[in-house]
């Protein structure tokens, strides 16, 4: 590999894993939304009409396709967040199979079925700096109030709205946060690719973004950037073993860490259980070394807390 | 006139279909709680056993029940290994919805390996498609089939669940597992032959689907979920009479708009529909079965 390949490989990683991150911002309060994928289409003919199409400069651009997403996500969300979380989430795959049917039917906009050619390349600073945007939103949010209650949300909704938390406000929220950083992703993806259609944003996205997010873990913002990269370098890998074994591996992967390691990658939880271990077994005269691990409730599976 | 009832007797047709594959889909959705989204490329995967086995010259009466048969495997086979296990973990509906995804991903990535990116189409003589003459319309005999499973299906599933024993165990299962348990039910067995069941029958829509539109591809199933989802959403989730009504409705709206507006616009009014049933009557036409299930 070269200096370019792999500098071209890191660059779609960090931008699947902000694919990745838009879906976990959604599954944060417990909503499994693959809306991410239709905002990303937003973000990415946006960005063909303006940069290529008005000229406009890519910083102002960029703002412009993370204010189109949110603007999709408060239009999704006064339509879908009222229903039951399992009728959302295939609502939002039904949405990715519209967004395929809505681009082959607006030519005007999105070329049609010729698809677009973007002739802006943005320089690798501009990814790195929405990647860095968007860590020190997500970093913020975990430790604010909303970083609190939806964690609680996840985790018990009842509770949460017992102890206040207005459970539907949140999730709008959580839904606009989602959908701002798919536009964004949805413009950079388009000036990675060089050209879109309607195959672009289609529902292999959505399974190489929802595998990255499960993969990496819903616990903590490192866990979906983690699975992002890994999952683009991980074709690069399988390229030439068979046809379709990068789907194969994405399919496998989504099945046996459901099973095996439901909490994903990256699991505060479990680091903090670990740091505690180790502290109980360091701690002299401590007679039951096992005692504190033990005395910890037994801990919960992603699918527990991502809640039923 | 006559197109328009030609039309009318294509959307039937097509949805009868749709009707078969929404009630696998509402059978494994109320019995076993989860919203199987892998359960479009089961049909997919029922269709190739019969096409294979078609296109070797095995005539449909076998071919036909090799398909179920593979269809009925592929879902014990996701059940044991995928749904079983997650389910001896207590994972909620969402952890359900990811392992279906999952299993989507490898069936549809399976089915691309062995039928190739190109779609085809079921061999000429295995099926006759001499249409019949009635009053000017044209009626191929696959849309008598269409009708007839249609029928057979929803009635034979109905009575199955409310008349027979096992039918109660799977309803009991279906209402609380642990209590059915208590009161001697094999869940086991239960769970595995409704994944069975509601496998075949979505296998059986996707053998039709290739018929009646001409089209085997491994993508077939996906336009199936999308139209059978719509179906389930539409009539009510776990509801027979809804899955049918529902069904019919989008296959005869399908055909028309293709007929008198535009073959793209026939996706977008069914998604379209669904989403204002979502937003307006999520409970669909004839409401959830929740309360009266058990």
């Amino acid at each position: 590999m070269n200096a370019v390949s792999i500098l071209s490989t890191l660059e779609f990683g960090v931008v699947f894993g902000m694919l990745a991150l838009s879906m976990y911002s959604a599954l944060s309060t417990g909503l499994l939304s693959m809306a991410s994928i239709m905002f990303a289409g937003c973000g990415a003919f946006l960005f063909a009409q303006l940069t290529d199409g008005l000229g406009w400069p890519p910083v102002l651009v960029l703002l412009c396709a993370a204010a189109i997403g949110g603007v999709a996500a408060i239009v999704l969300s006064a339509l879908l967040l009222h229903l039951e979380s399992h009728y959302i989430a295939m609502a939002t795959i039904a949405i990715v199979l519209m967004t395929r049917v809505a681009v082959l039917n607006l030519p005007a906009v999105t070329g049609g079925v010729n698809g677009t050619p973007i002739l802006t390349e943005l320089s690798p600073l501009y990814i790195a700096g929405a990647l860095l945007v968007a860590v020190w939103v997500f970093a913020r949010l975990r430790r604010s109030r909303y970083g609190l209650a939806s964690e609680l949300a996840r985790e018990d909704t009842t509770v949460a709205s017992t102890l206040g938390v207005n459970i539907r406000w949140l999730r709008t929220v959580s839904f606009i946060i989602s959908g701002c950083v798919g536009g964004l992703v949805g413009a950079l993806l388009a000036s990675l690719y060089g050209y879109i259609d309607a195959d672009t944003f289609s529902m292999d996205l959505a399974f190489t973004a929802l595998a990255a997010v499960v993969l990496g873990g819903a616990f903590h913002w490192l866990g979906p950037l983690i699975g992002g990269v890994v999952f683009t370098i991980l074709p690069e890998l399988l390229r030439g073993w068979f046809e379709r074994a990068d789907q194969l591996v994405d399919g496998v992967i989504l099945v046996v860490i459901m099973i095996f390691l439901p909490r994903g990658l990256v699991d505060p939880l479990r680091w903090k259980q670990l740091v505690r271990r180790l502290r109980g077994r360091g701690e002299p005269g401590d007679g039951m070394p096992a005692g504190p691990a033990a005395a910890e409730p037994a801990q919960r599976t992603a699918t527990e807390a991502i809640g039923s | 006139m006559e197109l328009l009832f030609q039309q009318l007797l294509n959307g039937l047709s097509l949805g009868s279909v749709y009707a078969i594959f929404a009630i696998g889909f509402g059978l494994i959705f109320a019995n076993m709680g989860i919203l199987n989204v892998a359960q479009g490329s089961y049909a997919t995967w029922g269709v190739i056993p019969t096409y294979l086995l078609s296109r070797a010259g095995v005539p449909l009466w076998i071919a036909l029940p090799a398909g179920l048969a593979g269809a009925a495997l592929i879902g014990l086979l996701a059940e044991w290994l995928a749904f079983k296990p997650l389910r001896d973990r207590n994972a909620g509906m969402l952890g359900s919805i990811i392992i279906a995804v999952g299993i989507w991903i490898i069936l549809l990535a399976l089915g691309e390996i062995v039928l190739g990116p190109n779609p085809s189409a079921m061999p000429s003589g295995a099926f006759p498609s001499v249409p019949l003459d009635v009053l000017g319309l044209k009626i191929p005999p696959i849309f008598l089939l269409n009708w007839v499973a249609l029928a057979v299906v929803a009635v034979g599933l109905t009575l199955f669940l409310s008349r027979t024993r096992f039918g109660a165990s799977i309803r009991s299962v279906g209402f609380k597992a642990d209590s059915a348990a208590i009161v001697g039910v094999d869940t086991r067995v239960v769970l595995s032959v409704t994944a069975m069941i509601a496998a075949a029958i979505a296998g059986l829509s996707g053998i039709l689907y290739s018929f009646t539109a001409n089209n085997v591809s491994f993508t077939v199933g996906e336009g199936l979920m999308l139209k059978g989802f719509a179906a389930v959403v539409i009539g009510g989730f776990g509801n027979v009479k809804g899955a049918v009504v529902a069904g019919v409705a989008i296959g005869v709206i399908e055909a028309l708009t293709q007929q008198y507006l535009s073959s793209t616009f026939r996706d977008a009014i069914t998604f379209g529909l669904m989403l204002l049933f979502l937003v307006v009557r999520p409970q669909g036409i004839f409401g959830e079965l929740k309360a009266s299930r058990a």
